[in-house]
């Protein structure tokens, strides 16, 4: 287990390798002294922060950290320490007599590659190191030596002891002040308390400081110097905190880490903010070759979700929202891989299948990975000579989009309980549970299952149709996601997930080198990306058939895909009923009789089984707003079900129904915004008055309001081509009948006629904004004319105007 | 001499205010009933609380989209610097997506200072925009697409559009799409599933209100006075001015004015032609110079057109006018000759010209586009075939036969007979 190249980390190291080699013994000698030398930190920062020491070091792109996970479930097996291995390298440690011990051996495929380069040197790779009593493993988090001496003035206490009585926490409970970080017993405190306060809580000394008193921590008793914690130093910048990235035993037999550093606030080139917590690190783009010595022991660097559930987790912990970049000295917000989950989409799949099949890949194309990666990560000198959109999808010049500084706005929690909603309705914010589409996604479910799980697997394919918000991709998605836990679990075979939207294609044949991409990680032309996917669905191809594993296509927009002859919609749904095929195709569109429409070879490929996504009626719209907001008092109730109803009229579309809701809050929160300060205690709820001006924004049509507002002549205008229409019953009118009405009208209402030209450009300007459909203006007497609304709406537009009382006898 | 000097200042003043539409803008804007406030809210809403959304500005023309627009984007600029980049689009230059998708990623190369490539594919630019959208979120940085002529975007396709509002669907994104139409149904053109995920904001802009129009010539004529003009000009300009405001003729000339079209465009014309007229030496605007503004504004070219013409080319309009009531199905040149002739064989008229002459005639005539081809087949026939018709309606050649100084009494009398 512990020896399969199959994991995604040692893949994705396996890719850097050879450059790794190259570069080792260059940075050896200089970093290896810092153990020993008391050099600091900053010089040594500064020396690895030198173009030609980034172009050796190999660095884990953050686009591969972050769509590690994402990975499609052909990898699951990764490759945790068993158990057995467990006490095989205690054993060992007892054996060693001292503190190193051999642990799970990473990639041996980098060892033989390293061999048969021929270099006399090796280095080994490990998973996990124990180390000084320790237990260090790739992607923790620890402690690192500054300075020699510092480190060696006291053995570092582990335990925090109580600002005011100065003994350790024992059984009583400590709670943590937010402004100075320091503990207390909850019986030290004045006056004393049981309960832990909830909320932030901050202590007497802070708050009188606060306030503009003196408040004198008290000191310690004689004879006890206080200990610092590690905490402590780290945050007075004098230990560092590093981020292990790979473990390896030299030649020479000591132990190594490529260490990745937090900085503090404080150490970045804006400084401390007023937002920042006092636990807070940012993430650097800096590495370096760091030896085990220097490591003290672990901490724990949590990102903000986790950061929060943290309670007593000790003295140890760090918050890291940012990415901190070093020569752009900007900060990025390090990406969440939930978050990420569904804004993948192809991309990021393909990013990870193309890591993924790096074993097929042939030497060069490792080359290339690595300088990918490094024109990521690196400084700015190859990345100028790239552009940052022309190479395969690989984004130059990415660091430098940053800020910098973290602007503070968007550290502070939301406010009200309106904005809340409003962050909560968001069309982008995937809700915790997918409500009311259950049977269908079991539908879903099944009919993937019963594919997958067939010992033949038979290619099948299902339609699925529906008007657009009714969660049709989202479920499937959803679907997916859960399967991909099931396949985890391992109660599932393992197969691959391609999606395809069809609008998103350039043309209709490129979807083929799409699904190629997806299935292999290369790019090829369509039409041999065509002929390599018949070769493997029809089995012809040998090496294909080894590994073959179900393969499941969600083809979005499916119209977009019908071309004249109908060759790619043909192709894509003939491969399913080939044998050995293993292909799952999952189409989607808006139309219910696509299948119809097509030719009867594909239809009858095609619309075997299907599933409808009928709009949602307005109870499923309610319950739907109505979840996303369980919590928030923000809305009345029957402004909710005014809003849901109304869209299940029109068109039962969630989307509409979440956005007119998102709007109503927004108005809400404008008028409470705009209120006079004195009022603004009081909470403004979304109320019926907000949901209606937001259904009047989105479904009524503007044209009325603008009739009511143009000009005297335009209304007249409009006035004597409802006349016309009346007289003659054609909808259709000449500009020189309507000269004649226009001056008819004005000369019996005491109107100025403005002459014939001025009348034309009142039309056109009325054909504008299509409140008439009209000819060019160039045709003049012979241009035709057509309301491009109802008559009813103009009438009833004009039939009050207070300027032009005279115009209603003609309506 | 150093009066003049004043009045000059004072035109330059004036004239780059008007020239300038964020000042014109500035005094409409300050209510949060505006679209200015309400435009900065959605926007600012949308850049401090990082979510995405989509405005469209709808209203006719010259009435001060994207005045407000830019007002808007310089303000929430102003406010958040480095946190924000505009990406321009204009539905006349690109509406073909490929060529759309090619300038946003110029766009977004320009303002993060990368290189760009001609040469990259549309696919490229695609994954280019989804993933520099991802990093600007991270960054916490909002890119605002404004597109210009939003009608010309939703044709074919749409791909660029759903794309774009498909890629606003995710956390990581920060964008709003602000697109500005004149034409009110513009969200009408969106393909549904587009439409679905369009978050439908609209703001509406209208006319001017009279009231409105007070304020802006207030907000616009008076001269500063804490500037660098000498104070007893300053006072001596407002004062007339705001007796002109006051005055009865004045309030008859903007109805005049504000009667066709009622817009920001419109007035700031008129007022820019006013300012040009004004007389240097007492350096103050006359009614008369309002008076002279409106009727250089209110042209009527077709009329004017009329005036110019020569005989020959009247008589040649009066013939077609002449056809035109006897209902003949087409006429081309050689009828009209027909008709010409025979006008000429029963008054005996003095103006009768060799046909090449009334050919000349017939040409300035199409030139001028007082008469047209009825139709574009037929390039290669010479003109004296091809049939014709008149674009002036009866109305209009009398009366510009009324107005033209020289005309013969003749056509006079053919033009009532021929009624």
């Amino acid at each position: 287990m512990a020896e399969t190249p199959k994991t995604k980390k040692s893949k994705a190291s396996s890719n850097k390798t050879p450059n790794l080699k190259q570069s080792i013994s260059p940075p050896t000698p200089q970093i290896s002294t810092t153990t020993n030398t008391t050099a600091p930190r900053r010089s040594l920062r500064l020396t690895s922060a030198t173009p030609q020491k980034f172009q050796q070091s190999a660095v884990t792109t953050p686009n591969i950290r972050q769509n590690a996970p994402l990975g499609s479930p052909t990898t699951i097996s990764l490759a945790p320490a068993s158990p057995q291995l467990t006490e095989s390298k205690r054993k060992r440690k007892i054996e060693n007599g001292k503190n190193e011990g051999l642990e799970t051996k990473r990639a041996s495929r980098n060892v033989d590659k390293n061999a048969r380069k021929g270099s006399g040197r090796k280095r080994v790779y490990y998973k996990k190191v124990v180390y000084d009593g320790g237990e260090f493993s790739a992607g923790d988090d620890v402690y690192v030596k500054r300075r020699e001496e510092a480190a060696s003035d006291d053995e570092d206490p582990v335990v925090e002891e109580c600002r005011v009585c100065f003994k350790p926490v024992g059984k009583r409970i400590m709670i943590e002040c937010d402004e100075c970080l320091n503990g207390y017993h909850l019986k030290c405190l004045k006056p004393p308390t049981k309960e832990v306060p909830a909320g932030s809580w901050i202590c007497n000394y802070c708050e009188a400081r606060k306030s503009g008193k003196k408040a004198e921590f008290p000191d310690p008793p004689k004879g006890k110097k206080r200990a610092r914690t590690a905490r402590e130093k780290l945050i007075s910048s004098d230990l560092w905190a590093a981020h292990i990235d790979s473990l390896w035993k030299d030649v020479d037999g000591t132990y190594w880490f490529r260490a990745r550093w937090y900085v503090i606030p404080e150490e970045t080139s804006v400084g401390r903010q007023p937002h920042n917590l006092r636990r807070e690190l940012y993430l650097t783009n800096d590495f370096a070759d760091v030896e085990m010595e220097s490591v003290i022991r672990h901490c724990f660097v949590m990102n903000p979700k986790e950061f929060s559930k943290a309670d007593n987790e000790g003295d140890d912990v760090f918050l890291c929202e940012y990415e901190y970049n070093i020569q752009w000295q900007s900060f990025k917000r390090i990406a969440e891989i939930d978050n990420n989950e569904d804004d993948g989409g192809v991309d990021s799949d393909d990013d990870w299948n193309s890591c993924d099949d790096s074993e097929s890949d042939t030497e060069e194309d490792m080359e290339y990975d690595i300088e990918k990666g490094h024109c990521l990560l690196s400084g700015p000198s190859p990345a100028h000579s790239l552009a940052a959109n022309s190479r395969k999808g690989q984004i130059y010049g990415l660091q430098k989009i940053g800020t910098k500084t973290i602007p503070e706005h968007v550290r502070c929690r939301k406010q009200t309980d309106l904005e809340w909603a409003k962050a909560m309705l968001l069309l982008a914010t995937l809700p915790k549970s997918l409500t009311c589409r259950d049977k269908e996604m079991d539908e879903i479910t099944t009919f993937i299952k019963d594919a997958i799980c067939d010992e033949r697997c038979l290619g099948r394919c299902l339609y699925i149709h529906g008007v657009p918000g009714t969660g049709k991709t989202m479920s499937v998605l959803a679907v997916m996601r859960n399967m991909r836990s099931e396949v985890d679990a391992g109660s599932i075979r393992p197969y691959c997930f391609v999606e395809i939207n069809g609008l998103k294609l350039a043309s209709p044949e490129s979807v083929y080198s799409v699904i190629y991409e997806g299935l292999s990680g290369h790019k090829v032309g369509w039409k041999k990306a065509l002929n390599f996917l018949t070769e493997r669905f029809s089995g012809e191809n040998k090496c294909w058939k080894k590994d073959s594993k179900p393969c499941v296509l969600l083809i979005d927009e499916l119209d977009l895909l019908v071309t004249r002859n109908q060759s790619v919609l043909y192709n894509i749904l003939d491969w399913p009923t080939k044998p050995n095929s293993k292909l799952i195709v999952i189409g989607i569109a808006n139309t219910m009789d696509l299948p119809e429409k097509l030719l009867p070879r594909i239809s009858s490929r095609m619309g075997i089984q299907r599933l409808c996504f009928s709009p949602y009626n307005y109870q499923q719209l309610q319950e739907i707003i109505s979840s996303r907001l369980k919590g928030i008092y923000a809305f009345e109730e029957y402004a909710v079900e005014f809003a849901s109803r109304k869209v299940a009229a029109v068109s039962g579309d969630a989307r509409r129904a979440l956005e007119i809701c998102r709007r109503a809050a927004e108005i809400a929160d404008y008028r409470a915004k705009s209120l006079p300060l004195s009022n603004s205690n009081t909470a403004v709820i979304v109320g019926m008055g907000d949901v209606e001006a937001a259904i009047k924004e989105m479904f009524q049509a503007p044209h009325i309001q603008v009739i009511r507002s143009c000009s005297k002549l335009s209304k007249i205008f409009l006035a004597a081509m409802v006349h016309e229409l009346y007289k003659t019953g054609m909808g259709e009118t000449t500009f020189e009948k309507m000269a004649v009405t226009v001056s008819c009208f004005c000369s019996s209402n005491g109107e100025l006629f403005p002459g014939y030209d001025t009348l034309l450009k009142v039309g056109c300007k009325l054909g504008e904004c299509r409140i008439l459909l009209c000819e060019s203006g160039a045709k003049h007497k012979l241009q035709k004319l057509q309301l491009n609304y109802p008559s009813d709406d103009v009438t009833f537009a004009l039939k009050d105007s207070k300027d032009l009382p005279w115009l209603a006898k003609y309506l | 001499m150093r009066r003049e000097n004043h009045a000059e200042q004072a035109q330059i003043i004036i004239r780059s205010r008007l020239c300038s539409p964020s000042f014109i803008f500035s005094i409409l804007s300050d209510s949060p009933d505006s679209n200015y406030s309400k435009l900065k809210y959605i926007v600012s809403s949308s850049v401090t609380e990082a979510c995405n959304n989509s405005v469209l500005l709808l209203g006719p023309r010259g009435c001060g989209k994207n005045a407000v627009l830019e007002l808007v984007l310089e303000d929430i600029l102003k406010e958040h610097p480095d946190m924000i980049s505009v990406i321009k689009l204009s539905g006349l230059l690109h509406c073909d997506d490929s060529c759309a998708l090619k300038e946003i990623a110029r766009q977004l190369c320009i303002e993060h200072q990368l290189l760009f490539s001609k040469m990259a594919s549309s696919d490229d630019n695609t994954q280019f925009l989804v993933s520099m959208l991802r990093e600007c979120g991270f960054a916490h940085k909002t890119i605002i697409f404004v597109l210009n002529e939003f009608d010309l975007f939703a044709q074919g396709k749409q791909r660029l559009l759903y794309s774009l509002l498909d890629a606003m669907q995710s956390v990581t994104s920060q964008a709003v799409v602000i697109g500005v139409s004149c034409r009110l149904d513009a969200d009408q053109l969106l393909e549904k599933r587009v439409r679905s995920r369009f978050s439908h904001r609209k703001l509406l802009f209208l006319h001017l209100s009279r009231d409105d129009l007070h304020r802006l010539l207030e907000h616009i004529l008076l001269l500063p006075t804490d500037g660098s003009l000498p104070h007893d000009y300053v006072a001596a300009f407002n004062t007339k001015l705001l007796h002109i405001l006051a005055d009865e003729n004045f309030h008859g000339i903007i109805d005049v004015l504000s009667y066709p079209y009622s817009t920001v465009s419109e007035l700031s014309r008129f007022l820019f032609s006013t300012v040009c007229r004004m007389d240097l030496n007492p350096g103050i605007l006359s009614l008369e110079n309002f008076k002279a503004a409106l009727t250089s504004v209110q042209r009527q070219p077709k009329m004017e057109g009329l005036k110019d013409c020569s005989i020959l080319e009247l008589y040649v309009l009066v013939c077609m006018k002449r056809l035109e009531v006897k209902e003949l199905e087409s006429c081309n040149f050689n009828s009209i000759m027909e008709e010409y002739k025979s006008i000429h064989d029963t008054f005996q008229t003095s103006d009768y010209y060799a046909r090449n002459v009334c050919l000349r005639a017939f040409e300035h005539l199409l030139q001028r586009g007082l008469i047209s081809f009825e139709d574009n087949r037929g390039h290669l026939q010479s003109s004296e075939f091809r049939p014709v018709k008149l674009l002036i309606s009866w109305h209009e050649l009398q009366q510009g036969l009324k107005s033209h100084l020289s005309c013969p009494v003749l056509l006079h009398k053919l033009m009532d007979r021929g009624n």
